[in-house]
C-alpha cells in the first residue's frame, strides 16, 4: 500500500477513538434522547461529556457547542441560518475570502440568490487576505463575515488576530470555517469575537459524518440562528435528529487527544515536512503558499514540467497525494485556490498537495524523487 | 501520557477545598482517585466523573436548563463505576 499523504482530506482514526466509537456502538447504545433509564442517561452523559471535550478546544462552553453532521453542514447552517436575522434588520451584506471551501462559497451562492450581496474578497500570492480589505469592505449593512482559520489546499493560516480587531466592537457576525485547523492550531481560534466556528470529526483523527457549530453566546443569547431542518427540538432546537453519540463521543475523544498532544503531533509533522520540503526542493518545486504561516502537516507546490494528475499516478504505489480539495478533485476542476492567488494556470496544472499526519509512517522520499523525475525525461 | 486519576484527585481536592464540593461527596470520588488499580478499564467513567467534578454546581438543576453537573450526576457515575 501506498502511504497516505492525503490527510487534508481525510485522517486516520486515533484507536482509542475507534474504542470509544465501537463501545458506544455496540454496548452502551442507547438514545441521549431517551435519559429515563440508564441507557439513555448514559449516551446523554456521553454526549455532555464529549461537548465539553470540543469546547475546551476553542476555550468556549459547554452549552455552545451544537453538534452537527459534519463541517459543511456546520457552514450551512452558520450562513443560511442568519438570512432571516440579515432579512429582519435590513442587513444584506455578506463579506468573504476567494479561497474559502465550496462548503462556505455555495451557501453564500445560495444567500446572493436569497437577494443578499456577496462581496468576496480577494488574496496575495502568499495566500493570505489582507486585513485592510475587509475593513474597507465593511458597510453599515454587514450582516457577516465568513473567514477560514486555515485553507484547505495551501495550509496557510489566515489573519484572524487581525480581523478580531477589525470587528472589535461592530455589530457584524462573523463565521469561521476551522475545519482545517481545528485542533491544530489553537491561538487564533480561541478568540472570544469569533461568533460561529465550523468544526469537523474526521479531520482531527475522529470518525466521518460528524462536527459541530460552535455558537459563542453574547450577553447569554446564542446569535440569531434559524435551524435548516425540524423536528425534534434537540441541540436547542438548531439541529433536531437522534444524536449519533457513537461518532460524537469519538469526536470529543479525539478533540481531547487534540488538546493532549498538540505538541508531540507538531514536532513529528515539522520533521516530516523537512524531509519533504528537502525532496521537492531538490526537484526544483516551487512552494505554493507563504511558509511562515503554513502548518507543519501540509505541501502545495508546483513542479516545473510535471503535470499533476501524471504525477499522482506515477506515484499512486508509493505515495497517495491529491492535486487540491478533496471535494473538487473528483471533478477535476483547476484549484480556484490556486487562482486566486494568482499561481499561473500553467503552475495550477502542476501542483500536487501533501498532507501527513504524527501517525505517517516514513516515506522513501529518493524513489519519490526517481518517480517525478523520470516523467520529465 | 495524564494520569486521569490523578487529575480526578486534583480537581475534587479542589472543589472540596475552594468551592462547593461536599465532603460527603468528595469522599466517594477520592476514594476512586486514588484507587486505580481497581478501576483500570474505566477510565472512560473516571474522565466523566472529573469532568463532572470540574463543572459542580450545587445549583445546576436552578433555571430553565441544565449546563453544570449537580450530585446527582456524581452520584450516578459512581454507581456506575461499581457496576
Amino acid at each position: 500500500m501506498a502511504i497516505y499523504l492525503d490527510c487534508n482530506a481525510t485522517t486516520p482514526v486515533e484507536p482509542s477513538v475507534r474504542a470509544v466509537v465501537m463501545r458506544f456502538l455496540e454496548k452502551d447504545f442507547g438514545n441521549a434522547a431517551s435519559p429515563i433509564h440508564d441507557y439513555g442517561v448514559f449516551a446523554l452523559a456521553a454526549v455532555e461529556h464529549a461537548r465539553g471535550q470540543v469546547a475546551e478546544v476553542v476555550k468556549a462552553r459547554r452549552d455552545e457547542v451544537v453538534f452537527t453532521s459534519g463541517a459543511t453542514e456546520s457552514n450551512n447552517m452558520a450562513i443560511l441560518g442568519l438570512a432571516e436575522e440579515g432579512i429582519r434588520s435590513g442587513r444584506r451584506h455578506l463579506i468573504t475570502t476567494a479561497i474559502e471551501h465550496k462548503a462556505v462559497l455555495e451557501p453564500c451562492e445560495e444567500m446572493a440568490r436569497l437577494g443578499f450581496e456577496v462581496q468576496i474578497l480577494p488574496v496575495g500570492a502568499d495566500g493570505r487576505f489582507e486585513p485592510q480589505r475587509l475593513a474597507d469592505a465593511l458597510r453599515p449593512d454587514t450582516l457577516m463575515v465568513s473567514t477560514m482559520q486555515v485553507n484547505n489546499e495551501t495550509g496557510v493560516l489566515q489573519p484572524l488576530t487581525e480581523v478580531a480587531e477589525i470587528l472589535a466592537n461592530r455589530d457584524i457576525w462573523w463565521h469561521v470555517d476551522a475545519a482545517q485547523g481545528f485542533g491544530k492550531e489553537f491561538e487564533q481560534i480561541r478568540h472570544p469575537r469569533i461568533d460561529l466556528t465550523s468544526i469537523s470529526g474526521h479531520k482531527i483523527y475522529g470518525p466521518k459524518g460528524v462536527g459541530a457549530l460552535v455558537a459563542r453566546k453574547q450577553d447569554r443569547q446564542f446569535p440569531p440562528l434559524r435551524p435548516l431542518m425540524f423536528g425534534g427540538g434537540q441541540e436547542q432546537g438548531l439541529r433536531p435528529g437522534t444524536l449519533p453519540v457513537h461518532i460524537i463521543a469519538g469526536l470529543g475523544e479525539a478533540a481531547k487527544l487534540a488538546v493532549r498532544n498538540n505538541c508531540e503531533r507538531t514536532e513529528k509533522c515539522r520533521a516530516f515536512r523537512a524531509q519533504a520540503l528537502a525532496a521537492f526542493s531538490a526537484l526544483g518545486a516551487q512552494r505554493n503558499g507563504a511558509e511562515n504561516y503554513t502548518l507543519p502537516h501540509v505541501l502545495n507546490v508546483s513542479l516545473p514540467g510535471i503535470n499533476s494528475d501524471l504525477a499522482i499516478k506515477a506515484l499512486k504505489n508509493v505515495i497517495a497525494i491529491s492535486s487540491t480539495s478533496a471535494c473538487t478533485s473528483h471533478t477535476h476542476t483547476p484549484s480556484h485556490v490556486l487562482a486566486a492567488m494568482g499561481v499561473s494556470p500553467e503552475k495550477v496544472e502542476q501542483s500536487i498537495r501533501l498532507s501527513w499526519c504524527h501517525m505517517t509512517p516514513s516515506v522513501d522520499w529518493s524513489e519519490v524523487e526517481n518517480i517525478l523525475r523520470s516523467l520529465r525525461r | 501520557m495524564i494520569d486521569i486519576f490523578k487529575e480526578l484527585e486534583e480537581v475534587t481536592v479542589e472543589q472540596y477545598e475552594h468551592q462547593d464540593l461536599p465532603k460527603w461527596l468528595a469522599d466517594p470520588v477520592l476514594k476512586v482517585a486514588r484507587s486505580p488499580e481497581l478501576y483500570q478499564g474505566k477510565e472512560y467513567l473516571v474522565e466523566i466523573l472529573a469532568a463532572q467534578v470540574r463543572e459542580y454546581d450545587v445549583y445546576a438543576e436552578a433555571g430553565c436548563c441544565k449546563w453544570a453537573y449537580d450530585h446527582e450526576d456524581i452520584k450516578r457515575t459512581l454507581r456506575w463505576l461499581e457496576e
